[in-house]
């Protein structure tokens, strides 16, 4: 699976390699979600992604949103450039 | 941009010819079989190909007359059209048309003479009469040049995208149309909208929810931007307007919103699909490669063939086991590479045989003549120069064949035949070669008459007593036929030495056999390759011949009492048969006496077999043929030069060459009835 | 990594304009000429975005779109229809299949290039 999970005390620690794309998503969103709530931080390593597209963007918006829902602190604590520039491409503030 | 189509637009006039062969072809086989899907399936596709293609480079004059083909030959598919052969006819003609298109606009970038531009009209006449009622002659030349009508000037646009649920499912992403909308212009401000993803139950990842609110500043027109969501468009919204930068107010310009949620009944076409099957793939896993590349190729592996001989040849001389090893090891492996590389320029004959078909239909329908072409050995193959040049020979041998050979179908009638004529081209290998054979069952040759011209000709002495075919084969002497023989003879032979001479520079022969009333058969024989063969070696005193090791038939050691009693009488009995002898020492004028032992070397060419004399046999080797110079182009029995591994030079024998010498000579001092008696079958 | 693209037609004139046209702007391609041969080829390798003609002989377009949908690792790979005018059927059928993008032949090699651009960049 293109996903690690442990747990160490207080917190989930997350790790995706490879795609994080329309043929992954579906995989990762039942590997993750249940996770939400179930320790009080989640960290997010997303710097093994190889590959980013928009069907990987809702699922990063969707996981914000459900942490939020579950109190639970989401820190992302790598990037890869894939990820980098999608986020970048879709976020550009007026300049 | 500038893409360098020109090696691309060769490709598609090398594939503009073949499929124009193609369509040749299989008109030809729905004349026979008026229901075959799959010829008329095979046809449209190659209409259909050369339009789309030609349309690639601009080729317009070809996709316009091509268009209106398709378009017959889709009514034709459907059934709308029905094959007659005035239809035949016609779609044979504008496959003519379309290659004399690709030759004139597509090879040299010329426009149609006005001769062509009538017979163009012509045919589009004609197929009008089989387009559907109604249909617009159209040019089929789109225009859709991508960005025409930007504007210069730059404008800020905001883009508003809410995409439909199936859009990843469909293959899109999203992201890469901001990421092509940034490769219009600059992309100043994005806002992802996330909103409306439904809650966590009823959350498909796979299904999108996404939206975009975009600021691009760019020079395109809004036609341009809306061209870029043209693949999405059915199932999202799309609102692109010019932002009024100075008041900051959206003006809308052709906003649309074009959400058609519901993709209503796709039409289901009843069209039948195309015929998919094709008798063979024909580009499947070929990779096309410049012919002379080969050749290249091939010269190197020919020296490479020398090196490794000579490396051996060392390696035998050091006495060193683990060294001899090795370069056997590796001449196997050259050997290989030998074989391939020689395979790599085989290819079959079929393609030249199958041309024939219309040259035949076309000049029976001419001559008022009904006459059928039967084609087999079509998958041998040879050499692809030798193919290529022995289509002119071909083509000459069965013109004479109809026009000559087969009778008018009363006076075949009248000889008790059948009123159909048959003309045969067949091909096969035969001991190192490759024969092809052209027969019909007209009415064969008139030996009197043949022969009576030729004493007139001066060819043959009025006293000579010459076999039938001996007679025959006169007609491919030079200067036999001249403008009176055309009467004479009903014009056979005309331009037969013609034949003869370009069958002889691809070192072939040619005969003919031929019965009365019963028809006639030309024989070509053709060697398998022209660049390398493998010989063996033989000795005379210190010089070295090779003879062409698929014309050896056998070795004989001869002691010095055989040696005595054969040298007299020029030849020797092997096993009851007369086997002429040629004393090769003396043939080349070697100085010096022959050894105690002798050895004959026995070859066989076609139906003659002789015994050469040589000195020492030295074995096989692999021979890549160094043509003389034009020196030696007056030297006969010799067909060029190779090297040897040592470095030595070694002459190349020309079997069929001495072996003529011999039959000549014999039927001059022998004089016997059917003279061949030097000649062992 | 440059994109891979496949290009799916039995014209080798086509494959190569359009082979030029994609390499000229930084893709990878493979060519295959018809849809058994395509399907042979995706095997083995990653492709990201496979073009297609509709009439071929062995596979025709449409099956081989449909074939394409089946794969589990390219369900979800844009592709690109190549038609002609007089096929508006054809282009529906595709879409039908899951070819949500077409080019209309003749096109030029620009034409090729912008619509590869929308789905993928290299």
């Amino acid at each position: 699976m293109p996903i690690t999970i442990e747990t160490l005390d207080d917190s989930t620690c997350v790790s995706i390699d490879g795609e994080l794309t329309i043929y992954t998503v579906a995989e990762l969103a039942g590997a993750l979600l249940p996770q939400m709530g179930a320790a009080p931080r989640l960290m997010l390593d997303l710097s093994p992604v190889t590959e980013m597209d928009g069907a990987g963007l809702q699922l990063l918006a969707v996981i914000q949103r459900e942490a939020e829902n579950a109190g639970t602190a989401l820190s992302v604590t790598g990037q890869s450039l894939a990820v980098t520039q999608a986020l970048e491409l879709c976020r550009k503030a007026a300049s | 941009m500038s893409i360098n189509l020109d090696q691309a637009l060769q490709t598609f006039i090398v594939e503009a010819h073949e499929l124009l062969q193609v369509m040749e072809q299989s008109l030809l086989q729905l004349e026979n079989e008026p229901a075959d899907q799959d010829a008329i399936g095979a046809i449209f596709r190659a209409a259909h190909t050369i339009k789309g293609s030609a349309g690639l480079f601009g080729l317009n004059p070809v996709v316009s007359f091509t268009h209106i083909v398709e378009d017959v030959l889709d009514r034709l598919r459907d059934g709308s059209v029905a094959v007659d052969t005035a239809l035949i006819a016609v779609l044979l003609k504008s496959g003519d048309h379309m290659l004399e298109l690709i030759n004139v606009v597509a090879s040299r970038g010329e426009t149609l003479q006005p001769a062509a531009l009538e017979r163009e009209a012509a045919l589009r006449e004609a197929l009008s009469t089989y387009q559907a009622p109604h249909s617009t002659p159209d040019t089929g030349v789109q225009n859709t040049e991508t960005g025409a009508g930007d504007t210069s000037a730059e404008v800020l646009w905001h883009i508003s995208l809410r995409f439909g649920v199936d859009v990843f499912r469909n293959g899109m992403d999203p992201l890469s149309f901001l990421r092509y909308l940034e490769t219009l212009g600059q992309i100043t401000q994005v806002t992802t909208l996330t909103d409306t993803i439904p809650v966590l139950d009823s959350w498909d990842p796979e299904s999108c929810y996404l939206g975009f609110e975009i600021d691009l500043r760019s020079t395109a027109s809004h036609a341009t931007l809306n061209e870029v969501f043209d693949f999405v468009r059915d199932d999202c919204e799309v609102r692109i307007e010019a932002v009024d930068e100075t008041s900051h107010k959206a003006v809308s310009i052709g906003s649309e919103l074009v959400a058609q949620a519901e993709q209503g009944p796709l039409t289901a076409s009843a069209q039948r699909l195309p015929a998919t099957s094709e008798p063979k793939n024909r580009d499947g896993n070929y990779v096309r490669v410049n012919a002379d590349k080969l050749d290249e190729l091939i010269n190197l592996v020919g020296e490479l063939v020398i090196a490794s001989a000579g490396a051996s040849l060392l390696a035998r001389s050091c006495q060193n086991d683990p060294l001899q090893e090795a370069t056997s090891t590796v001449s196997g492996l050259v050997e290989e590479i030998l074989d391939g590389a020689l395979h790599l320029r085989m290819i079959p004959i079929g393609d030249t045989f199958n041309r024939f078909r219309r040259v035949v239909r076309d000049i029976s329908q001419e001559l008022g003549k009904d006459i059928e072409l039967t084609i087999s050995g079509a998958e041998t193959e040879l050499d692809k120069t030798v193919v290529e040049k022995i289509g002119d020979p071909l083509m000459h041998l069965l013109r004479n064949a109809m026009d000559h050979g087969i009778e008018s179908a009363d006076a075949r009638r009248a000889a008790g035949k059948a009123g159909k004529g048959h003309l045969s081209l067949n091909a096969y290998h035969d001991s190192g070669s490759i024969v092809i054979e052209i027969a019909d069952d007209g009415n064969g040759l008139n030996r009197e008459r043949i022969l009576e011209k030729a004493q007139e000709r001066g060819l043959v002495a009025s006293g000579a007593v010459l076999s039938d075919q001996e007679i025959y084969n006169l007609i491919f002497e030079p200067g036999f036929s001249t403008a009176e023989a055309v009467t004479n003879l009903s014009g056979r032979g005309v331009g037969m030495d013609v034949v003869k001479r370009n069958i002889t520079l691809l070192r072939g022969t040619v005969d003919l056999d031929s019965r009365p009333g019963q028809g006639t058969v030309v024989r070509i024989r053709l060697p398998l390759t022209l660049a390398i063969i493998n010989g063996f070696l033989v000795g005379i005193d210190k010089s070295t011949y090779v003879i062409p090791l698929d014309m050896v038939q056998e070795c004989i050691e001869l002691d010095e009492h055989q040696r005595q009693s054969s040298c007299d009488k020029g030849y020797l009995d092997l096993r009851g048969e007369v086997l002429p002898l040629v004393d090769l020492r003396n043939h080349f004028s070697h100085e010096g006496s022959a050894g105690r032992r002798q050895n004959v070397v026995v070859v066989r060419y076609a139906e003659h077999k002789a015994g050469l004399v040589v000195d020492d046999l030295l074995g096989e080797f692999q021979t890549v043929i160094k043509p003389l110079g034009k020196l030696f182009g007056a030297l006969r029995g010799i067909s060029g030069s190779t090297i040897l591994g040592s470095g030595a030079v070694a002459l190349i024998l020309d079997i069929p060459a001495l072996l003529n010498q011999i039959v000549q000579l014999e039927a001059r001092t022998t004089q016997a009835p059917y003279s061949p008696t030097v000649v062992a079958r | 990594m440059a994109k891979n693209v496949l290009v799916v037609d039995d014209s080798s004139s086509v494959r190569q304009v359009v082979g030029i046209a994609l390499k000229s702007a930084g893709y990878d391609v493979i060519e295959a000429c018809d849809g058994k041969d395509a399907l042979r080829k995706l095997t083995g390798q990653k492709v990201h975005l496979i073009i297609s003609d509709v009439n071929m002989p062995n596979m025709d377009g449409i099956t081989f779109v449909k074939e394409v949908k089946k794969l589990p690792s390219y369900k979800f790979t844009p592709i690109i229809m190549l038609t002609t005018e007089s096929q508006e059927s054809k282009k529906a059928e595709g879409q039908a299949a899951g070819a949500k993008a077409w080019v209309v032949k003749p096109f030029q090699p620009a034409q090729m290039l912008a619509a590869v651009s929308k789905l993928i960049l290299p």
